[in-house]
């Protein structure tokens, strides 16, 4: 697109994210959700704005506005003066201060970045699923304070549809990226829902601790804790006890005996290896070979890694963890391509859909006018023939005719309107 | 009519059997959308022809090995998208679908030149011997495959590795799912078998005789029951997964197999038509 192309246009997006501004930056500008219908209003009643949108999460701030589109230079400048005027009185923030760190996009670029950050493709960790929902919120706050019409919605909800698209089309959310996912999401492979099984925790540490809320937020909700300091243990039990969940201790001497109860093991005591192949056989012999996965987070590790060879037993330390992490992050990064292609697709249909919307306004009207004008000459013909009305057949008869004609009438100048604004010069 | 709609069904079959692997092995959504509507599709063809066959026959019954293949074919059909449909899964697809292809493809070009002839008891007992049993079998090839499947995946686990090779990229159901599904269908084979079996001795011994019981296809049946009942109290009992468990279940396959070729070496069960 052109410079001048890029000047005339109307939409225009504003912000700053975790790739431009530090956290320092990012924090100034932030909008809490309390705020934002506030802040959405304001801006939307800022002159020259005839739309407006504000997308505020912990990796960026964005404005998104629709302002009046003028050929006057004088007033172009002017326009562009709308967001850093309205950040610098909004939240006090000098525009110098935050220039460095601005990012501006116009037009095709703004519906681009638009449907790039909808897809997760802009987010710090690609794919993550969160920022579509953050972006609907966006959208519903701006709705209800009616700052999004007829271009933003419509625009938004493309920008919703080419997310699903992207979703369903690739595998770029598939993968878990972070341990704790990674850790749930390998249970879930292996027990598929985690609804009614038994979590236990070895070793009363931050980091299990981290853990099991993890895996009771996924619908775990029999939690054992094992300590070598019982009151620890019962502590962490306490804490982790609510109505749905029930929790117990096992003293550290049972715990081989009564390991069998879990379906998971969370381990952190870092005490050298506390489960060893021949204790994993006759846990899972007492289990009637029901699997067992080990999550071993401990350095140096709890687990003697020959366990894993022990069928029925699934094995995965820290390392391994990590790994299947960075694999996935890898493989959503090969997908993120695939991604790119369909937002340039979407972002070109899109484009196409915005620039036809005039002519196809026209042609509407067009026709509109000509029904009613068709209408009006029936009306004062059947009323001129009062005296000696048309039957049913010559009225339909008559009806025909004219519309007819109206489509003959009106067939060259509706073709020369879709041939402009398909690009192509108009037959002579 | 009926050999067209079964040659039909028979490409139908064919096109799910391809689409089914993208969508199994790389988790494609789009071929997961082509390949369930068109197995169904293919399924209710064959529906269709064999219906429409047994119609204009004034029959109720498979009267040639064709026939009875054809049958099992959409029994295998019907069983892939239940589970495609409960469990979400496309991977069974992956050996039900050509199988089903295999099964109809014989039956939709060639027609079948030996005829069972029917000569005792009434239809309706001989129907139920022989679509039980091809239920039983049905099961048991399922019960197999989920075997399989859960070897894969317990496999993928224990490789710690998130993708090399379709194995890993294969969206499988998680292992506790597939072990239920490999005991569920083996459950469902179990009153099958018994019943088809059981039907099939009592119009014997009451048309044959007792030396119906001397023939080595029926004594081998027997054997075949014998061995499904252990099977399912050893993976009860034990809770026997992984690897054995494939190999139990390909020893009772195998097993199924042989009494079906024993039908070649049988005198009493074959009802030739004259």
């Amino acid at each position: 697109m052109s410079d001048a192309e890029n000047k005339s246009g109307t939409l225009l997006l504003v912000g700053v994210n975790h790739n431009t501004a530090p956290i320092e930056v990012r924090e100034r500008l932030a909008i809490s959700t309390a705020r934002l219908a506030d802040a959405t209003r304001t801006l939307a009643h800022q002159p020259g704005i005839r739309e407006a949108m504000i997308l505020s999460t912990c990796n960026r701030v964005e404005f998104l506005i629709d302002h009046e589109a003028s050929g006057d230079t004088g007033r172009e400048a002017e326009n562009s003066l709308i967001l850093p005027r309205f950040v610098h009185e909004y939240f006090a923030v000098a525009p110098s201060s935050l220039a460095p760190h601005l990012y501006e996009f116009r037009e095709r670029e703004a519906i681009r970045h638009l449907f790039r950050v909808a897809s997760s493709l802009d987010s710090m960790v690609v794919g993550e699923p969160q920022i579509l929902g953050q972006v609907k919120q966006s959208w519903t706050v701006a709705r209800e304070v009616g700052a999004v019409k007829s271009t933003l919605d419509p625009l938004l909800q493309r920008a919703f549809s080419v997310a699903k698209r992207v979703r369903s089309e690739t595998q770029i959310g598939s993968s878990s990226v972070s341990i704790a996912s990674v850790a749930v999401d390998l249970a879930r492979k292996i027990f598929g829902s985690l609804s009614g099984k038994t979590v236990l925790i070895v070793g009363a540490g931050k980091m299990s601790d981290l853990a099991a809320r993890h895996l009771i937020q996924q619908g775990a909700r029999t939690l054992l804790v094992s300590n070598r300091t019982e009151q620890r243990a019962e502590k962490v039990a306490a804490a982790l006890r609510t109505p749905e969940i029930t929790t117990g201790v096992i003293p550290f001497a049972q715990l081989h005996a009564e390991a069998h109860r879990a379906d998971i093991i969370v381990t952190s005591t870092g005490a050298g290896q506390i489960f060893t192949p021949q204790q994993a056989r006759e846990i899972l012999h007492r289990r009637r070979n029901r699997p067992m996965f080990f999550i071993d987070i401990a350095v140096p590790r709890d687990v003697d890694p020959a366990v894993n060879e022990v069928e029925g037993c699934f094995v995965y330390d820290i390392d391994d963890l990590q790994q299947v992490a960075a694999q996935n992050q890898a493989s959503r990064s090969k997908e993120a391509e695939a991604a790119e292609s369909i937002v340039s697709l979407e972002v070109e249909r899109y484009q196409q859909r915005r620039s036809a919307r005039p002519a196809v306004e026209a042609i509407k009207q067009l026709q509109l006018s000509a029904e009613a004008l068709r209408q009006q000459e029936l009306a004062r013909t059947v009323a001129r023939l009062a005296a000696e009305p048309l039957s049913e057949g010559q009225q339909a008869a008559v009806d025909a005719l004219t519309k007819s004609l109206t489509a003959k009438l009106l067939h060259p100048q509706l073709a020369t309107l879709r041939e402009l604004n398909s690009g192509t010069e108009p037959e002579e | 009519m009926s050999l067209i709609w079964l040659r039909v069904a028979v490409l139908l079959y064919g096109i799910a059997a391809l689409a089914v692997l993208p969508a199994a092995l790389y988790n494609r959504q789009r071929w997961r959308h082509l390949a369930v509507p068109v197995a169904l599709a293919g399924a209710f063809f064959h529906f269709v022809s064999i219906t429409e066959t047994f119609y204009a026959a004034h029959r109720a019954l498979p009267v040639d090995t064709h026939e009875t293949l054809s049958l099992l074919g959409l029994l295998l059909a019907v069983a892939f998208l239940l589970l495609a449909a409960k469990y979400r899964t496309m991977a069974f697809g992956i050996f039900l679908l050509p199988v089903t292809v295999l099964l109809t493809l014989v039956p939709a070009f060639h027609a079948g030149r030996e005829t069972i002839a029917y000569p005792f008891a009434g239809p309706v007992w001989i129907f139920l011997h022989v679509a039980l049993l091809l239920a039983a079998y049905a099961a048991l090839l399922i019960s197999l495959l989920a075997s399989v499947l859960y070897f894969v995946q317990e496999r993928n686990l224990k490789s710690k590795h998130a993708s090399s090779g379709p194995a890993s990229t294969m969206k499988l159901p998680p292992l506790e799912t597939i072990d239920q599904i490999a005991l569920k269908s083996l459950l469902f084979g179990l009153p099958c078998m018994t019943a088809g079996l059981f039907i099939g001795s009592v119009v014997a011994l009451e048309t044959v005789g007792p030396r119906f019981f001397a023939d080595p296809k029926v004594l081998l049946s027997l054997a075949m029951w014998v061995a499904y009942m252990l099977m399912i109290f050893i993976r009860r009992h034990s809770g026997l997964r992984g690897r054995r468990a494939v190999y139990l279940s390909s020893f009772a396959f195998l097993f199924v197999l042989t009494v079906w070729a024993a039908n070649q070496f049988s005198v009493v069960h074959r009802f030739k038509a004259p």
